[in-house]
């Protein structure tokens, strides 16, 4: 059961055919988008796909070309960063080196004029919410962790008061272990605040954890939009689904029978059915709905070949196996694992329903 | 075996950098042993040491009159060249902007000038514009130079800066004369204040174009060139002394205070 | 007009406007100088190139040789005298070499002719140097006012001007790629060669570029150590301007010397971009 959300608020920011060029490159490209009161949307795609512009487009740092952004149904292109109800959370985090963790907190108070007392009681309320000890108030902000650099940054955007905040990758410099915790304390916050959160990365597992909504971008276009579900389990098209993670892509076309044929593997794939118009395209097969066939056992798609590696990958175990020349990965729960040895002749099969057939 | 090597190879190095220092700092010291004699001409070992000529460099009015002179024309050119220069910098390494590497070569080429070569131009250029030549036009000439220098020492500081404080300071509602003031300006600071420095004593040590711009006007380096040409005194080492002391002092002073400034502010401040 | 409303150019305008008016004017001036009938004292005449064949019939050339021959020997010396200080200045002396860098940096600060003179205090008879040896019975000549202690004031004058771009050369050169480099093999003198001088070519052509030009440009230490053993070509234009009176003359040496100076700066400065040379991140 997926909660989004936007069913249960209206838009609170609309995107119409929002453009930007730099000379010949367009590195946004006339993207619709509606992006829901309270929702959590991440926006995903590799360097140089345009997400930045686009994030920097909706906080106001960079001028559209053409199109519309719309900000509870009024147009604001030309309201400047100052004066929109929306903050960002810079990849560097920006915090200002000279002043400590509270005046870099009370920062935006301060511009508004509000008063010393209320803008410290203020401050020291967006720490104890985000866990920052009391005594850091007076603490210079270079002296501070990444993760408490982070939570920082996160209330000064907050003392703000924005109806929206973006975040412009601001976890990717993190390691592993410290990203995995900040990463659920972000959506913790997201829920306590209610406020409407547009994030972007370029790690589809960093958007799965916390997202109401993915977009996948590629090339200045929004390629695919949905919950974390419908992207993993149904992605539109190839890059979306390499863009996922381990998957076998497997270039096939229509044979004279009317059946899948992959010169690769040299074998015919089925599928339960192939959309009307289908000339060509891949087969997507996820490593973990493949199975090690027995010698008695049946299944609608099948290959031979021999395992040639494995690699542990926590709880599961991923192998390779080649078929001639091609390569085709498996995943395996633990308790699962194959048992026979390396370069043995293995069978492996999947069902027909578990793959994804893509058309480019 | 390694260890040992490198050991012996940095012995070697401190060595001969530390010869060359004293191969800097030698004639300095003898113009202060030059300056501690109470006869006319200098001879060595000294026979009668004194601080006679000391006290007749700073009680002489003519000397009074250089200072002033030299002073007024350091600090007009600390001011100007800072402010003109901080704008510069930001050009040179803050924006990204066509014509922004023609505009860094462009900025480098007087430092690349012979000076003394510069000066005449600028003689040639006042005269041909009929100006009277006085401390005023010598300021001017001093910029041309130092305002090139300056840029760059506050390029140094510039490349550092992530423009994205500029961003977050804007979007979290500054104006753009905030984001000036309360980010750009401090963040930036250490390099002004060493870009201060540079001014001034580039401006109070700069003789070859003092010599052809200062007219009627005589600055201490210009005072100091025609003694040694003619007219050797005591008065010479002296002020020699002076300057040397002088810009140790404030060198050495004005790093100290960026070093604890700059402690001061990661040390924690107390609640 | 629209290219002004951007930051970049409009921040640029003050020091462009000072350039144009401080740098290029004067130069234009000079040239234009260069051009009229020699002794005259105004710009408004039928140009003529008259004072540049002079330059190469009378002795004024000679000058021109010199310099340029002693800018030459100043950098080669200046070379040698500072890489090792700038070696120094990177890799060993560590929480010390802020400290030595303001050593150098100091006299940079002090009129050069002011610092000259203490070498004459320490040379000239009955000076630091003679009378000190005298006291023990030696009575060299001095060495003063002979062509050598020339280029030795020009080594010490433009030191620093060699040594600071050079330090910065050589601190554009990753430990890592070093380590790399002995790792796979190469010895001492091939990580020299093959990394630290390719690497930090940057630093070091600047320093070679700036010191050459100065010195170029060199006056006072034929002034004053050398008492006038050799004429530089800045004491030939120097006279032009003064004594002789003869403005066009002198202004036709400085803007052949404008050209040399003006040609290697742009052919050197062409190559670098200066971003990766002042340390953009």
């Amino acid at each position: 059961m997926t909660r989004s959300q936007s069913t249960i608020h209206g838009p609170i920011l609309e995107l119409r055919k929002l453009t930007r060029t730099f000379g010949a490159l367009t590195a946004v490209n006339a993207i619709d988008l509606d992006i829901a009161e309270g929702e959590f949307f991440t926006i995903v795609g590799p360097s140089g796909s345009g997400k930045t512009t686009m994030l920097r487009m909706l906080a106001g740092m960079e001028q559209a070309t053409s199109g519309d952004i719309l900000l509870r149904g009024k147009r604001i292109n030309d309201v400047p960063a100052n004066r929109r109800p929306t903050c960002m959370v810079f990849q560097s985090l920006a915090l200002f080196p000279h002043r400590t963790v509270g005046q870099n907190i009370e920062f935006p108070m301060k511009i508004r004029g509000v008063d010393p007392a209320k803008r410290k009681e203020r401050a020291l309320q967006l720490m104890r919410q985000l866990r920052l000890p009391e005594n850091y108030y007076g603490k210079n902000v270079t002296k501070c962790s990444g993760g408490e650099r982070q939570r920082v940054a996160l209330a000064r955007a907050l003392a703000y008061d924005p109806e929206i905040l973006f975040f412009d990758e601001p976890l990717s410099a993190i390691d592993y272990k410290l990203r995995k915790t900040l990463e659920r304390e972000l959506k913790d916050i997201h829920r306590e605040t209610g406020k409407t959160f547009v994030y972007i990365t370029h790690s589809l597992e960093e958007a799965m954890v916390m997202s109401d909504r993915i977009g996948v971008m590629q090339a200045g276009r929004l390629i695919q939009v949905g919950t974390p579900n419908q992207i993993y389990s149904t992605p539109t098209n190839r890059f979306v689904s390499e863009f996922i993670g381990d998957v076998n892509v497997i270039p096939v076309h229509i044979g004279p029978n009317g059946k899948l044929i992959s010169d690769d593997f040299a074998a015919e794939f089925s599928v339960p059915k192939i959309p009307v118009g289908f000339t060509g395209g891949h087969l997507v097969v996820r490593p973990e709905f493949v199975r090690f066939l027995g010698s008695g056992d049946a299944s609608e798609n099948r290959l031979t070949g021999r395992v040639y590696n494995e690699y542990a990958l926590g709880s599961r175990i991923q192998y390779q196996v080649r078929v001639g020349e091609a390569v085709f990965i498996v995943e395996k729960l633990r308790q699962q694992a194959y048992t026979g040895g390396l370069d043995d002749e293995v069978a492996i099969g999947w069902s027909g329903a578990d793959s994804i057939l893509v058309s480019d | 075996m390694e260890a040992k090597q490198t050991n012996w190879r940095n012995g070697l190095v401190w060595t001969w950098s530390l010869a060359v220092v004293a191969f800097l700092y030698l004639p300095s010291v003898c113009l202060l042993l030059a300056s501690l004699t109470d006869s006319r001409y200098f001879t060595f070992p000294i026979t009668k040491w004194g601080l006679s000529w000391w006290a007749k460099t700073f009680n002489s009015l003519e000397i009074h009159a250089l200072f002033k002179t030299s002073i007024s024309i350091a600090l007009c050119v600390t001011v100007i060249s800072v402010v003109i220069a901080l704008f510069g910098a930001l050009a040179f390494a803050r924006y990204e902007w066509k014509g922004r590497s023609i505009y860094q070569k462009i900025v480098l080429l007087p430092i690349f000038f012979p000076q003394s070569v510069l000066g005449l131009a600028l003689l040639l250029w006042f005269n041909a514009l009929g100006l009277d030549l006085s401390w005023k036009s010598a300021v001017f000439a001093h910029l041309v130079w130092i305002v090139p220098v300056v840029t760059l020492v506050i390029s140094i500081q510039v490349y550092s800066f992530d423009p994205a404080l500029e961003e977050a300071a804007y979007d979290l509602g500054a104006t753009r004369w905030q984001v000036f003031r309360e980010v750009t300006l401090p963040v930036l600071f250490p390099g002004i204040f060493s870009g201060m420095l540079f001014a001034f004593l580039l401006s109070w040590g700069n003789f070859p174009l003092s010599l052809f711009t200062t007219g009627a006007d005589t600055t201490i380096p210009e005072y100091l060139y025609a003694k040694m040409v003619a007219g050797y005194t005591p008065g010479v080492p002296v002020l020699g002394t002076v300057n040397t002391f002088g810009a140790a002092f404030l060198l050495l002073g004005g790093y100290g205070l960026i070093l604890w400034w700059r402690r001061s502010r990661i040390g924690d401040s107390k609640e | 007009m629209a290219m002004l409303r951007q930051p970049g150019p409009r921040n640029a305008i003050p020091l462009m406007l000072l350039m144009l008016v401080g740098f290029a004017a004067p130069l234009l001036a000079v040239i234009g100088f260069s051009l009229v009938p020699a002794r005259s004292f105004s710009l408004w005449q039928m140009p003529t190139l008259e004072n540049y064949a002079g330059v190469f019939s009378g002795t004024n050339y000679i000058s021109f040789v010199y310099s340029l021959v002693f800018a030459a020997l100043t950098v080669i010396v200046l070379a040698v005298v500072c890489y090792p200080v700038a070696l120094g200045l990177v890799r060993v002396f560590g929480k010390w070499s802020m400290f030595m860098s303001l050593l150098f940096t100091i006299p940079l600060f002090v009129s050069e002719n002011v610092r000259l003179y203490g070498w004459v205090l320490f040379f000239i008879k009955n000076g630091v140097l003679l009378g000190t040896l005298k006291t023990i019975g030696i009575e060299p000549e001095s060495w003063l006012f002979t062509q050598s202690i020339i280029l030795f004031g020009m080594v010490y004058v433009y030191l620093p001007f060699m040594l600071f771009p050079m330090t910065l050369g050589i601190s554009m050169v990753p430990k890592e790629t070093r380590d790399a480099a002995f790792d796979l093999g190469a010895t001492r003198w091939q990580v020299f060669r093959e990394v630290d001088l390719p690497l930090s070519m940057p630093g070091i052509t600047i320093g070679f570029l700036l010191s050459f030009v100065l010195a170029v440009g060199a006056i006072a230490e034929a002034k004053v150590l050398g008492g006038q053993r050799i004429i530089p070509v800045t004491h030939d234009i120097e006279i032009a301007f003064t004594y002789a009176q003869n403005w066009p003359m002198g202004s036709a040496l400085s803007v052949l010397l404008m050209l040399v100076v003006g040609v290697l700066v742009l052919v050197v400065l062409r190559r670098f971009d200066l971003d990766t040379i002042l340390g953009k991140k």
